[in-house]
C-alpha cells in the first residue's frame, strides 16, 4: 500500500509541475528558469534553507492535527482557529511568566497554547458526538470567531500598542533557540518531528490508539466491543487541536516573539490539505509537508528574481490538490471498497 | 427611560428588514445551491469557492463590457464549469467529495488573487465606477410615506427574487415527478435505480443547478451586496449557506429561515457597532450565532427522535409525532 | 423449442473482483408458472435474478426475453419487458409515502406536478385486486416490514409486470403471512403471470413451485419438474452431499441459578411496534432460551438494551446478581457478558482493521495485552494465531484486512473473539444469517459447545429451524411484547407461528 501511495504521489507531483509549467507558458513565463529559481529559493544557502524548514514545522503539525481527526473520521477544518488562539495563548504566557528559567516557561507555554487550541476543538467535537452537528461548518464558522477574537484581544488587552496590530515581545526565557541564523529556523523543528513520531506511535501501538482507530472506522463496531464513542470522538478533536495550538505556539515562540495579527496566509488549510492528499497516511505527510514547504519558500525566491507572481505557484499547490484527490481514485479504490465490506464477498 | 428608547430604536428599526434581507441574501443563495445538492444526498463544502470566483467573473465583465446581463450570464457559466469538474471528479473518479470542495476554494482563493494581479493589475480590492451593478429596484407604491418608502424602495434583482425562488424551489422538490425522483436518489439510490431512474445522470444535474445557483449568489455579493471586489470577499458565506441547509434539514422554507436569522444578527451587529463595542467582537456575532443556532436546531432535532422513540410514551402520542 | 418460452438464459457468467458469482448459468420460465430458484446462501441465485432484472450486467451469455435477444439489460429496460423485481432488501425510500415509492419512475402528472388523486385510483386496483392491504399515505419509515414487501409486490404490478422475480421473500413473514403470501402468488398466475421465486426453504419451493432450478456455487446444476423430486434428493443437489441440520442437543438443561433477569423493562424502538413495553424473563444457568419472532418485533431492541447499545427508560436488567441497565457496555462486558450482534458488518466487525485486530477487540486492554497503554504485539498474535487455528478460519492470514473474508469465516471471527473469554451470558443474534452450510453447522455446534462449558446463551433468531435445533426454552416476541414461553418439548412450528402473530398462548 505504501509502495502504491508513493509511487501516485510522485506522479502526482510531477503532473502538477508539469501542468504549472504549461501555465507560465501561457502567461510567457520560462518554465525551466523559474523552476531554477524556485530550488535556488528553498535550499541555496543557510537564509533560504531555513526558510524551507521555519515554513516545513507548521505545515506538518497542522497536516498532523487534521490527520489525527481524520483518525475518528471528523474533519477538523478548525486548525486555523486553534492555531491563532494557541498563538496568543503563548503569547500572553511569554510575557506573563516572565522571570522563570527556559525549560520551565517554554513547557508552560506549550502546555497553555495545547490547552486552549485543544478545549477549542473540544466545542466542535462534543456537538459532533453528541448532536450530529456536521464538523465542517461548525469548524469554519468558529475559525473566524477564533481570529476575530485574537483580532480583538491583540488590539485591546494585549496590545503592545506600537501602532501595529501586535503583542508585546516574550521574555527571551520563552523564546526557542535558533538553529540555523541568518533564518529564523528553530528548534520547534525537532519538537515537532518528535511530535509527530510520538503521535504516530500513539496511533498504532496503544490502547488509546486502537480506540481511536475504531472508532474512525466504524462506530458501531466500537460500541458493541465496549469502546466509548463519544468520549473517544472528542479526545481525538482535543488531540488535534492542541497540535493546532502547538503549531501557533511555535510561530510565536520560535519565529515571530509575539503575535501579530493576521499572521498566517492559511497555514493550517495548507496542511489539511497535505493531509487529504497522504490519504492521511502518516508516512507520507512530513515527506508532502517538506514538499509545499519548498514550494512555498522557493516560489517567494523566484517571484522576486523571475517576477512570476507567487500567486500561480498557489494555483499550482491548489491543482496538486485537485490532481491528487483525483490520482486517490487509484488507491483510494482499493482502500475504499476494503473499508465498504461489500455484499460480493458474501457470495464466495 | 427615553435614552433607552431611542438606543432601542438605533438597533431595532424599521431599516432592519431591510438590512436583514440585504445580508441575507447572499447566504440564501449559497444556502438554496446547498440545499439542491443534499437532496440527492452529496454535501458540496466547494460553495464558498465558487462564489467568490464567481463573483470575481461578475466584477471583470461588467467592467470591462458595461453589461451587467452579460456578467451574470458569466457567473453562472462560471459556476457551471467548476460544478462539471466537481460532478466528474466525485460522480467519475469517485474522489471524496469533501477533498474535491476543499480544494475548489483553495484554488478559487489562489486564482482570484492570481487574476486580480494579473488582469486589473491591483490587489486587495478592486472598484471602479465603470463597474455597472445589477439593477436596483423601488416599489413605487409607497413612495408618499417616508418610512414606508425606506423599506420598500433600493432593492437589488436577487434580493426580490430570492423570495419567490424559495417558494419555487420547495414547491419543484415537494410537488413535482423532478422533486420526487431527486429526493428518492437521496434517499436511497438502489431503490432509485431499480426503479429505472438513472442516479448518476440526476446527481449530476443537481451539482450543475448548484453551481449556477452558487454563480448567481458570487454575482449579487460582487455587483448586488456590494459593487466591488475585494479579495476573499465571501468570507465563510458559502459554509453559512451550508450551516443554513442544515438548521433547515435541507427544506428550502426552513433554510431560508436559516438565512435569516444570520442576516438579523448581521444586520443588528451593523447597528450595535454605533455604541461603541469593539468591532472586532460586532464581526464575530454572525458566525457565533450561526453555531449556536445550528447546534440549537440539532439538539432539537436529537431531541424530538428520541422522544418519538420513546417506549414510556402512549402510542398515540408518539405516533401523532411521527 | 425456444419458442414458447417466456424467458431463456443462456451461458451467463458474472465475476465481482475474484469472485464469481455466476458460471455457465442457464434459465428458462413458462408463461404462467412459478419456477423456483433454490440453492445455499452465496449459490448465486439473487446475481442471476438481478442479471435478468438489469441490476447487473453479465460478462458473458445471452437472455431472451419473448424471443428478443439482449446482451445485458438495465432496470428500465427489464420494466419496459414487463419484468418487476421485489428484492430481499426492500428497496423504498424512507423520507417518502408509500405511495411516493410506489408510483417512482412512472408517475401521473399534470404538467410537472403529480397527480396523486390518479396515482391513488391506479394503485387501489391492485389493492383490491388481489387483497394486497397497504396503508398509501404513510410515510415508509413508519410501516411494518410486510407492508413494506406488499408495496414491494404493488411497486413491481404498477409498472405492468408480468414476470414477477420474488428474492427469498419469505425470511421475513411468519408461518401463516408466508400460506398468505403463496395464495396471492397463486391467483396471479390463474391471472397470466409467470413467477420466479428464489429461497432456500425446501419445503415451501416444493409446495409452491411447478418447476424448480437447483444452483451451487454459481452453476445451474439442474432444472426439474417439482413432482419428479424429493426434498432430501434437492438437498443433495443443493449442497453436494449428504446434510444434517438436526444437531439434537444434548441434555436439558436443569432450572437452577438465574444468570439474567429481565425486569419490566421499557426500551425506545425505531418503530412502534417494536418499542420494548414491560418485558420480563428470565436465563437460567447452562440453558439456551430461543427468542423466535418475525424481524421488526423488537428483537433488535431488546438485544441491544441487553448489550448496552440502547437505553432502558424504565425496569432492570440483573446479570449475575448486579444491575447492568445503568452500566456502559465495557463494564458489561466484564462481568460476563459477550455479544454477537445481529449484523456482522455494520457491528461484528470493523472493516478498516485486520483479522487480529478484530480479534482482540474485547481483550486488547487487559493485562496479557497491553502493558501501560502500550500494546504486547507477541501476546496479541499468539491469541489471534490461537483462535483462528481453533475456529478454522479460512483464509487463516490474521494480517488481512478482515473484509477479505468470506460471509461465513466472517462470522467465526465475531464467534472466536466473543467464545474467547469465559462469559457466563452469550447474546447471539442472527448468528447464521447469510452463512453458506459450511459454516452454519460449526457455528452452531460452537453455541452448543459454550453451554457445554457452563455459558448460558440468549439466542435470538428469525429461522425458526435454528430455534427449534437448539434452544431447551423458546421465548415469542410479537410487536414489543412476549407473547408466550415455551419449553422445547412443546415447541413446533405451528403453534410457534400462531404466537409469533400474536394469538397468545393457549
Amino acid at each position: 500500500m505504501f509502495k502504491n501511495s508513493v509511487k501516485n504521489t510522485l506522479l502526482t507531483i510531477v503532473l502538477s509541475l508539469l501542468v504549472g509549467a504549461l501555465l507560465m507558458l501561457v502567461f510567457s513565463y520560462n518554465p525551466i528558469y523559474a523552476y531554477n529559481e524556485l530550488i535556488k529559493g528553498a535550499f541555496s544557502n543557510a537564509f533560504n534553507f531555513g526558510g524551507t524548514l521555519e515554513k516545513f514545522v507548521p505545515l506538518l503539525l497542522t497536516a498532523l492535527a487534521f490527520a489525527v481527526s481524520a483518525k475518528v473520521s471528523i474533519a477538523n477544518v478548525g486548525v486555523e482557529g486553534e492555531l491563532y488562539l494557541g498563538a496568543i495563548a503563548a503569547a500572553w504566557a511569554g510575557v506573563a511568566f516572565k522571570g522563570l528559567p527556559p525549560f520551565i516557561h517554554i513547557l508552560i507555554s506549550f502546555f497553555i497554547a495545547m490547552m486552549v487550541g485543544g478545549l477549542w476543538a473540544a466545542i466542535p467535537g462534543a456537538l459532533r458526538a453528541y448532536w450530529r452537528v456536521n464538523e465542517v461548518c461548525t469548524t469554519i464558522l468558529l475559525n473566524y470567531v477564533a481570529k476575530y477574537f485574537t483580532a480583538y484581544a491583540v488590539n485591546y488587552p494585549l496590545s503592545a500598542h506600537m501602532g501595529v496590530p501586535r503583542t508585546p515581545d516574550i521574555a527571551s526565557s520563552a523564546t526557542l533557540l535558533r538553529i540555523l541564523p541568518p533564518s529564523r529556523a528553530n528548534i520547534g523543528l525537532f519538537i515537532s518531528l518528535a511530535v509527530y513520531l510520538f503521535v504516530w506511535f500513539m496511533i498504532q501501538r496503544t490502547t488509546l490508539g486502537y480506540k481511536i482507530r475504531s472508532v474512525g472506522a466504524n462506530v458501531e463496531y466500537s460500541r458493541s466491543i465496549g469502546i466509548n464513542s463519544k468520549r473517544i470522538m472528542i479526545s481525538g478533536m482535543i488531540l488535534s487541536g492542541a497540535i493546532g495550538g502547538l503549531a501557533g505556539a511555535i510561530e510565536v515562540m520560535g519565529i515571530y516573539g509575539y503575535f501579530l495579527d493576521n499572521f498566517s496566509t492559511g497555514i493550517a488549510f495548507d496542511g489539511m490539505l497535505v493531509s487529504l492528499i497522504a490519504i492521511n497516511d502518516f508516512r507520507l505527510i512530513p515527506i508532502l509537508a517538506l514538499f509545499l514547504a519548498v514550494l512555498k519558500q522557493g516560489s517567494l525566491g523566484m517571484e522576486r528574481f523571475t517576477g512570476i507572481p507567487k500567486a500561480l505557484i498557489d494555483i499550482i499547490t491548489a491543482l496538486f490538490i485537485l490532481l491528487a484527490a483525483l490520482q486517490l481514485l487509484q488507491s483510494l479504490r482499493s482502500s475504499k471498497l476494503l473499508h465498504k465490506f461489500s455484499k460480493k464477498k458474501e457470495l464466495a | 427611560m427615553n435614552l433607552f428608547f431611542s438606543n432601542i430604536s438605533m438597533i431595532f428599526n424599521i431599516n432592519l428588514i431591510h438590512s436583514t434581507i440585504r445580508s441575507s441574501t447572499p447566504v440564501l443563495f449559497a444556502a438554496l445551491a446547498s440545499v439542491l445538492t443534499q437532496q440527492a444526498d452529496i454535501l458540496n463544502v466547494g460553495i464558498e469557492g465558487i462564489m467568490l470566483t464567481s463573483s470575481f467573473v461578475a466584477v471583470i465583465i461588467s467592467y470591462f463590457t458595461g453589461s451587467w446581463v452579460l456578467a451574470l450570464i458569466a457567473a453562472m457559466f462560471t459556476g457551471l464549469i467548476f460544478a462539471v469538474i466537481i460532478a466528474i471528479s466525485h460522480l467519475n473518479f469517485k474522489a471524496d467529495v469533501f477533498a474535491i470542495g476543499m480544494a475548489i476554494n483553495m484554488i478559487a482563493l489562489a486564482l482570484t488573487r492570481f487574476l486580480l494581479q494579473k488582469i486589473l493589475k491591483t490587489s486587495g480590492s478592486f472598484y471602479d465606477k465603470a463597474i455597472v451593478p445589477l439593477p436596483r429596484f423601488n416599489i413605487a407604491f409607497f413612495s408618499n410615506n417616508a418610512t414606508l418608502k425606506s423599506l420598500f424602495s433600493g432593492y437589488s434583482l436577487f434580493e426580490i427574487l430570492g423570495i419567490p425562488l424559495v417558494f419555487y424551489v420547495s414547491f419543484m422538490i415537494y410537488k413535482t415527478v423532478w422533486g420526487l425522483r431527486l429526493r428518492c436518489v437521496g434517499q436511497n439510490a438502489m431503490a432509485a435505480a431499480t426503479a429505472g431512474i438513472n442516479v448518476y445522470n440526476k446527481k449530476f444535474e443537481m451539482i450543475l443547478w448548484s453551481g449556477i445557483l452558487a454563480g448567481i449568489a458570487g454575482a449579487h455579493l460582487s455587483l448586488g451586496y456590494s459593487q466591488m471586489f475585494t479579495e476573499n470577499m465571501t468570507n465563510g458565506r458559502g459554509f453559512m449557506g451550508v450551516a443554513a441547509m442544515f438548521f433547515g434539514g435541507a427544506n428550502p422554507l426552513w433554510t431560508w429561515i436559516g438565512c435569516l436569522i444570520f442576516g438579523f444578527t448581521d444586520a443588528i451587529a451593523s447597528n450595535l457597532q454605533s455604541f461603541g463595542l469593539p468591532p472586532q467582537f460586532m464581526l464575530m456575532i454572525p458566525y457565533l450565532m450561526t453555531v449556536i443556532v445550528l447546534a440549537a436546531a440539532m439538539a432539537r432535532y436529537v431531541k424530538i427522535e428520541k422522544y418519538s422513540k420513546s417506549a414510556l410514551v402512549s402510542s398515540a402520542k408518539s405516533s401523532k409525532e411521527a | 423449442m425456444n419458442e414458447n418460452k417466456l424467458v431463456l438464459m443462456q451461458g451467463i457468467y458474472k465475476s465481482f473482483e475474484n469472485v464469481h458469482a455466476v458460471i455457465d448459468a442457464n434459465f428458462d420460465l413458462n408463461q404462467g408458472e412459478i419456477h423456483s430458484v433454490v440453492g445455499e446462501n452465496g449459490a448465486g441465485k439473487s446475481t442471476l435474478m438481478k442479471i435478468l432484472y438489469g441490476i447487473h450486467k453479465p460478462d458473458m451469455g445471452t437472455i431472451f426475453v419473448k424471443n428478443k435477444m439482449y446482451h445485458s439489460l438495465t432496470p428500465a429496460d427489464a420494466i419496459k419487458l414487463n419484468i418487476g423485481m421485489v428484492h430481499q432488501e426492500f428497496m423504498l425510500a424512507k423520507g417518502v409515502t408509500v405511495l411516493e415509492n410506489i408510483i417512482l419512475g412512472n408517475e401521473p402528472h399534470k404538467g410537472q406536478k403529480i397527480n396523486y388523486s390518479e396515482a391513488q385510483r391506479k394503485i387501489s386496483y391492485y389493492i383490491d385486486n388481489y387483497g394486497l392491504d397497504i396503508p398509501l399515505d404513510k410515510m415508509t419509515k413508519d410501516i411494518s416490514i410486510g407492508e413494506a414487501q406488499r408495496t414491494e409486490i404493488i411497486k413491481a404490478l404498477y409498472r405492468g409486470a408480468q414476470i414477477l422475480i420474488l428474492d427469498e421473500p419469505t425470511s421475513v413473514l411468519t408461518p401463516q403471512e408466508s400460506e398468505q403470501l403463496f395464495k396471492i402468488l397463486e391467483a396471479m398466475c390463474k391471472d397470466g403471470k409467470s413467477i420466479v421465486f428464489i429461497s432456500h426453504k425446501l419445503n415451501e419451493v416444493m409446495q409452491i413451485s411447478n418447476r424448480i432450478t437447483a444452483m451451487r456455487q454459481g452453476k445451474t446444476l439442474a432444472t426439474v419438474k417439482t413432482q419428479d423430486i424429493s426434498i432430501p434428493e434437492l438437498a443433495k443437489l443443493m449442497v453436494g452431499r449428504e446434510v444434517f441440520l438436526n444437531i439434537a442437543s444434548s441434555d436439558h438443561s436443569s432450572r437452577s441459578e438465574v444468570v439474567l433477569s429481565v425486569e419490566n423493562i421499557f426500551v425506545p424502538g425505531e418503530k412502534e411496534l417494536s418499542k420494548i413495553r414491560n418485558v420480563s424473563f428470565a436465563v437460567y444457568k447452562g440453558e439456551i432460551l430461543g427468542v423466535a419472532g418475525v424481524d421488526g418485533n423488537g428483537q433488535s431492541e431488546l438485544a441491544e438494551a441487553i448489550a448496552g447499545l440502547r437505553p432502558v427508560e424504565k425496569g432492570k436488567i440483573v446479570l449475575n446478581g448486579v444491575s447492568i441497565e445503568k452500566l456502559p457496555t465495557l463494564s458489561r462486558r466484564k462481568l460476563g457478558f459477550a455479544y454477537i450482534p445481529e449484523d456482522r458488518n455494520s457491528q461484528g466487525l470493523n472493516a478498516g482493521m485486520t483479522i487480529k485486530e478484530n480479534l482482540i477487540g474485547n481483550v486488547f486492554y487487559k493485562p496479557d495485552f497491553a502493558k501501560l497503554g502500550v500494546l504486547r504485539e507477541n501476546n496479541i498474535k499468539l491469541l489471534a494465531q490461537k483462535l483462528v487455528d481453533r475456529f478454522d478460519i479460512r483464509p487463516p492470514i490474521i494480517k488481512a484486512n478482515v473484509s477479505s473474508l468470506s460471509g461465513g469465516n466472517a462470522q467465526k471471527v465475531v464467534i472466536a473473539r466473543e467464545m474467547n473469554e469465559d462469559a457466563s451470558l452469550l447474546l447471539a443474534c442472527q448468528p447464521t444469517r447469510g452463512v453458506d452450510i459450511g459454516a452454519i453447522e460449526s457455528i452452531r455446534k460452537s453455541i452448543l459447545d459454550a453451554k457445554r462449558n457452563g455459558c448460558s446463551v440468549l439466542l435470538i433468531s428469525s429461522d425458526l429451524e435454528e430455534i427449534l435445533s437448539l434452544s431447551d426454552r423458546i421465548l415469542v416476541m410479537y410487536e414489543g411484547k412476549i407473547t408466550g414461553i415455551l419449553d422445547i418439548s412443546e415447541a413446533n412450528e405451528e403453534n410457534l407461528g400462531l404466537l409469533m402473530m400474536g394469538a397468545p398462548h393457549v
